[in-house]
C-alpha cells in the first residue's frame, strides 16, 4: 500500500498549495488553516483558551478553515513573537497573548521586538487573575492557613516558588510581592502551569503564583489550596478564598490578559474579519459557561480602547521590570 | 476485585458498535500516519481533535487513543522498509531494523516490530489497570533531580551504542549535545549559537530533521552506492517457513521486551519525557545489558524490539500523569488533554471516580486496539516487502521527497529542509569515516531534557551537586545516579572482566 499511496498523498497536497495560493476576491474569509501561536508550552492556561477557541469556531464551523494551535515555548515567548514579527502581513496567522508579550520586548531587546508596531491588537476576551497556592499537606508550610500566616512564614525563611520561567508573570508578581511585603523566595522555572502545578503536589516547590485553571483539577481534589485572589472581590469559581481587597492589601492587584492579535500590516478587512470572528466566540454560550466556572474574568475590549489597555499594562510591565533589576 | 468489574465494564464500552469502530478505524489511521515521515501522532491527534466535538467524549478519547497507539505501530514500517524514520518514535527502531531489511531479513525486523509492540502495549496497560493511583504518586515525586539522574543513566548506556571505539561515540555525543544547545536559553530566555544570525535557529533543531537527514538522506546515499541502483532484494518469498522463522527469533528477545516494557512505562509516566526518550533509552540499554551487544546496529531483532516495545509502552504510560494529574506526559497526550477539556472533564485526581465511564472504557479500548493493531500488522507485512522489490533506482527519488517533506512538515520552514540535507551529507559522510552517528540523534533528544532538569535542580540546591547524591532527601534521585555511575563505567571493565572469567573457566 505504502509507496503509492504516499506518492498519491505528496501529489495531492502539492495542487491543494498550488490551488490555495490562488487569491479572490473579498471580503475576506481565511484561505487556508489559521495559525494560532501559543507563546507557552502544553497544559497551561494560554494553551487552554487557544485550544478551547479552536474548539468553539470547529463545532459550530464560525470560520471557513481550521484553526490550527501551535505553541512555540521558547525563551518567555520570545519564538512566538520573532516568529509573528516576521508574519507581517501574513492573513492566516494569530497570536494569543500571555503577559510576556508586554515583557519579553523589554527584557530581550536583542530579539528587535516592537510591541507596538510588529502586531495588529484584535480583541481582549478574558481577564485571568492570579492566587497564592500552597499545598495542603506541604511540608514547609504547615499550619499556614491564612495569607498573613504565610507571609510571616515567608519573611523568615526561603521558600522556593515554582513558576512558569524567568520573567514571567509569575516572577514579576514575587517582584512585587517582595517589595510589598518584604520577603523574597527562591524561583524555579518550569514549562507551563501544569508542570508548576505538579511540582507543588509533589513537594518541589512551597508555594506558586497560579492562574485558577492551572491548578483547578488539584484544588478540587484537595491537594492545593488557595490564600487569596489578586483582585478586589471573591471569584465565584472559589468561594472561600478571600480577594486582597478584603484582607486590606489593595496594592496586591493583578491580571492577565488572554488577548489576541495578528502580524503587523494586514489589510483592515482582514483585521476586521477576525475581530468579528472572536466577538462570536466570546458569545457563544458554551465559551462563556466555561470560562466562568473556571475562574475567570470575561472582559471583551477591542478598538481603541483595547489600544489604550495595552499601552498601559505595557508602561506598568515596564515598571515592574525596572523595579525588579 | 473492583478493578476487574470496572475493567470488564470498560472492555464492554469499547465493545460497543461505535466505540468498536472508531477504534478500528483510528488504528488504521495512526498506522498510515506513522509510517508517513513527518506525520507523527502528535499531527495525527491535533489534526483529528474537531472531529471529536461531534460524538460522546468516550468514543472521542478511544478513537484519538487507537490512531497515538495505531501510529506507534505504523513508525517502525518505513522506518524498516526506508529507513526513514516514520515518526520521532521509531527512530531507534531504524538503528538495527534498516539492517535486518538489508540483510533479506525485513519479514524477522516487521514482525519483531509487531510483537514488540504488542507486549509493550500490552504489558504497560495491565500495570495501568492494576496500579494507576499509586503510580501517579510515583509520577508526582518525580522530580528535576530524579528527572537529571534518569537522563545520566540514559547518556551512560550511549556509551556503549557506538561499538568499541569509544572517544569516536562521544565525539558523535558531544557533538548532538552541541546541536542540542541552538536555540533560546530554557531558563533566562536568551538567544544562544544563532549562526549567522538565522532566525531559523532560534526554534532550535529539530531532532526529527537530525535523524531523517542521517538516516534518510545518509542511508538513500548510502545504498545507492552499494546497489549501484538495482532492486536491493530479489529473492523475496513470504511462505509459512519464512514466518516460522521470524517468530523464532523473537525466543532472543524476551530480555528487549522486558526492558522496553517496564522501562517504557516507567519513562512514560513521568511528565514531559513520552515515547521517543524511552525508545532510544530502551534500545540503549537493552544493547548494555545483552551478550551479544556487539551485534547491536548490524541487524539483531532484540534492537528492533526493545524500542518499539517501548515506544507503545510508553504512550500508554502517558496517558497516566494525563488521566490522574492533568499534566500531559508526551506531546501527544498534551493534545489529548486540551481535547478531555473540550469535552467538557477536569483531568486530575478526581476523574477516576467522577468519569469512570471515561477512564475505564478508555483503558479497556487500549487491550483491543492492541490486539487489532497486532493483526492488522502481521496480516499488512507481505504488502510491506513489496517495497524491497522497487528497484532502488526508482525508490531514491521517492525516499528523497518522503525526506523533504517530512523535514518540512514538523515546523513548516525551508530553512528545516536546508539543514536536513545538510545532515544527509555530514551523515553519509561520519558512515564513510566509520563515526557512529546513533548517539548523536540520542543526545540531541535528550540534551534539552537534561539541561533543564539540571538547571532547575542546581537552583534548588544553591548550585550544589550533591543533591543528586543525597541519599535521606532525594533517594530515588540517588540511586539512580549510582545505577548511572555502574554503567557508565562498565564498558570500560567489561572487557577485563570477561578476560578473568574466562580464564577462571579454562583452568
Amino acid at each position: 500500500m505504502s509507496i503509492i499511496k504516499k506518492l498519491a498523498l505528496v501529489i495531492v497536497s502539492l495542487s491543494l498549495v498550488a490551488v490555495s495560493s490562488v487569491s479572490s476576491a473579498k471580503p475576506f474569509s481565511p484561505k487556508k488553516p489559521v495559525e494560532l501561536i501559543i507563546p507557552a508550552g502544553q497544559g497551561g492556561g494560554a494553551d487552554e483558551i487557544a485550544r478551547l477557541v479552536q474548539g468553539v469556531i470547529e463545532k459550530n464551523d464560525y470560520a471557513s478553515k481550521p484553526v490550527i494551535p501551535i505553541n512555540k515555548a521558547g525563551g518567555s515567548g520570545g519564538e512566538a513573537m520573532t516568529y509573528v514579527k516576521k508574519k507581517a502581513g501574513d492573513e492566516h496567522t494569530l497570536i494569543i497573548t500571555l503577559n510576556n508579550v508586554l515583557t519579553t520586548p523589554v527584557n530581550q531587546p536583542e530579539l528587535g521586538i516592537d510591541f507596538f508596531n510588529d502586531f495588529t491588537p484584535l480583541a481582549r476576551l478574558i481577564t485571568d487573575t492570579f492566587l497564592v497556592w500552597i499545598a495542603t499537606e506541604g511540608k514547609n508550610t504547615a499550619g499556614v492557613e491564612t495569607f498573613d500566616d504565610f507571609i510571616d512564614l515567608a519573611r523568615g525563611n526561603g521558600l522556593v516558588m515554582g513558576g512558569t520561567g524567568s520573567m514571567s508573570e509569575d516572577e514579576l508578581l514575587l517582584g512585587m510581592m517582595r517589595g510589598q511585603f518584604g520577603f523574597d523566595a527562591k524561583y524555579v522555572p518550569y514549562s507551563g502551569g501544569g508542570a508548576v502545578a505538579k511540582g507543588l503536589v509533589g513537594g518541589e516547590s512551597d508555594f506558586t503564583l497560579n492562574n485558577p485553571s492551572e491548578q483547578m483539577g488539584f484544588y478540587q481534589s484537595g491537594d492545593s489550596k488557595a490564600l487569596v485572589m489578586m483582585t478586589p472581590e471573591r471569584n465565584p469559581a472559589f468561594p472561600e478564598v478571600p480577594s486582597s481587597y478584603e484582607l486590606g492589601y489593595p496594592d496586591l492587584e493583578y491580571y492577565m490578559m488572554r488577548a489576541f492579535m495578528a502580524p503587523a500590516g494586514i489589510d483592515a478587512e482582514v483585521e476586521k474579519y477576525y475581530t468579528g470572528l472572536l466577538h462570536t466566540v466570546y458569545h457563544d454560550n458554551e465559551f462563556q459557561t466555561f470560562n466562568i466556572d473556571d475562574g475567570k474574568l470575561m472582559s471583551w475590549l477591542e478598538g481603541f480602547g483595547l489600544k489604550d489597555f495595552l499601552a498601559i499594562e505595557y508602561a506598568k510591565h515596564g515598571e515592574i521590570i525596572k523595579n525588579f533589576n | 476485585m473492583d478493578v476487574f468489574i470496572l475493567l470488564l465494564e470498560g472492555i464492554f464500552v469499547s465493545f460497543q458498535p461505535l466505540n468498536l469502530g472508531l477504534l478500528i478505524f483510528g488504528c488504521l489511521i495512526g498506522l498510515f500516519v506513522g509510517a508517513m515521515p513527518g506525520l507523527g501522532s502528535v499531527n495525527g491527534v491535533a489534526i483529528l481533535i474537531p472531529i471529536t466535538f461531534i460524538i460522546p467524549p468516550t468514543a472521542a478519547i478511544i478513537f484519538l487513543a487507537a490512531v497515538y497507539y495505531g501510529a506507534m505501530y505504523g513508525g517502525a514500517i518505513s522506518s524498516v522498509m526506508l529507513g526513514i524514520p516514520g515518526a520521532s518514535t521509531a527512530v531507534a527502531t531504524v538503528f538495527d531494523g534498516r539492517p535486518l531489511a538489508v540483510k533479506g531479513e525485513a519479514m524477522t525486523a516487521l514482525t519483531a516490530a509487531a510483537v514488540g509492540s504488542f507486549v509493550g502495549g500490552t504489558v504497560s496497560v495491565i500495570l495501568f489497570t492494576l496500579f494507576a493511583p499509586p503510580l501517579a504518586e510515583v509520577a508526582l515525586r518525580f522530580n528535576a533531580p530524579e528527572t537529571f539522574a534518569l537522563m545520566v543513566m540514559a547518556f551512560a548506556t550511549f556509551v556503549g551504542l557506538g561499538g568499541d571505539d569509544v572517544p569516536k561515540t562521544i565525539f558523535s555525543i558531544l557533538i548532538g549535545l552541541a546541536l542540542s544547545t541552538i536555540g533560546l536559553d530554557l531558563i533566562t530566555g536568551k538567544p544562544r549559537l544563532i549562526f549567522f544570525n538565522i532566525p531559523g535557529f532560534l526554534h532550535g533543531i529539530n531532532f526529527l530533521v537530525l535523524a531523517i537527514g542521517i538516516y534518510g538522506i545518509g542511508e538513500m546515499l548510502w545504498t545507492l552506492e552499494e546497489t549501484k541502483g538495482k532492486v536491493q532484494m530479489s529473492k523475496l518469498s513470504v511462505n509459512m517457513k519464512e514466518v516460522g522463522r521470524a517468530f523464532g527469533a523473537l525466543k532472543k528477545t524476551i530480555m528487549a521486551m522486558n526492558i522496553g516494557s517496564f522501562l517504557g512505562f516507567f519513562v512514560g509516566i513521568l511528565p514531559a519525557a513520552g515515547a521517543t526518550p524511552a525508545s532510544l533509552m530502551s534500545y540503549g540499554i537493552t544493547k548494555q545489558l545483552s551478550k551479544n551487544s556487539k551485534e547491536f546496529g548490524s541487524g539483531v531483532p532484540a534492537g528492533v524490539v526493545a524500542p518499539e516495545c517501548a515506544n507503545n509502552s510508553a504512550s500508554t504510560g502517558s496517558m497516566l500523569p494525563m488521566l490522574t494529574l492533568g499534566i500531559p506526559g508526551s506531546p501527544t497526550t498534551a493534545i489529548l488533554l486540551g481535547g478531555m477539556i473540550l469535552w467538557g472533564l477536569t483531568p486530575g485526581p478526581l476523574l477516576f471516580t467522577q468519569e469512570p465511564e471515561f477512564v475505564w472504557g478508555l483503558i479497556g479500548s487500549l487491550y483491543i486496539a492492541n490486539f487489532f493493531t497486532l493483526v492488522l500488522n502481521i496480516a499488512l507485512i507481505p504488502a510491506f516487502l513489496m517495497v524491497l522489490r522497487i528497484p532502488f533506482a526508482i525508490l531514491a527519488p521517492v525516499i528523497f521527497v518522503l525526506c523533504v517533506t517530512g523535514g518540512y512538515a514538523p515546523t513548516q520552514s525551508l530553512h528545516d529542509v536546508w539543514l536536513m540535507l545538510l545532515f544527509g551529507f555530514a551523515g553519509y559522510i561520519l558512515r564513510k569515516l566509520d563515526y557512529p552517528v546513533a548517539p548523536a540523534v540520542l543526545s540531541i533528544v535528550l540534551g534539552p531534557l537534561a539541561e533543564k532538569a539540571l538547571r532547575q535542580s542546581l537552583i534548588l540546591s544553591d548550585g550544589s551537586m550533591g543533591i543528586f547524591f543525597d541519599m535521606s532527601e532525594k533517594p530515588i534521585a540517588a540511586i539512580i545516579m549510582y545505577i548511572a555511575i555502574v554503567l557508565l563505567i562498565m564498558p570500560a571493565f567489561g572487557p577485563l572482566y570477561r578476560k578473568f572469567f574466562k580464564k577462571a573457566q579454562t583452568t
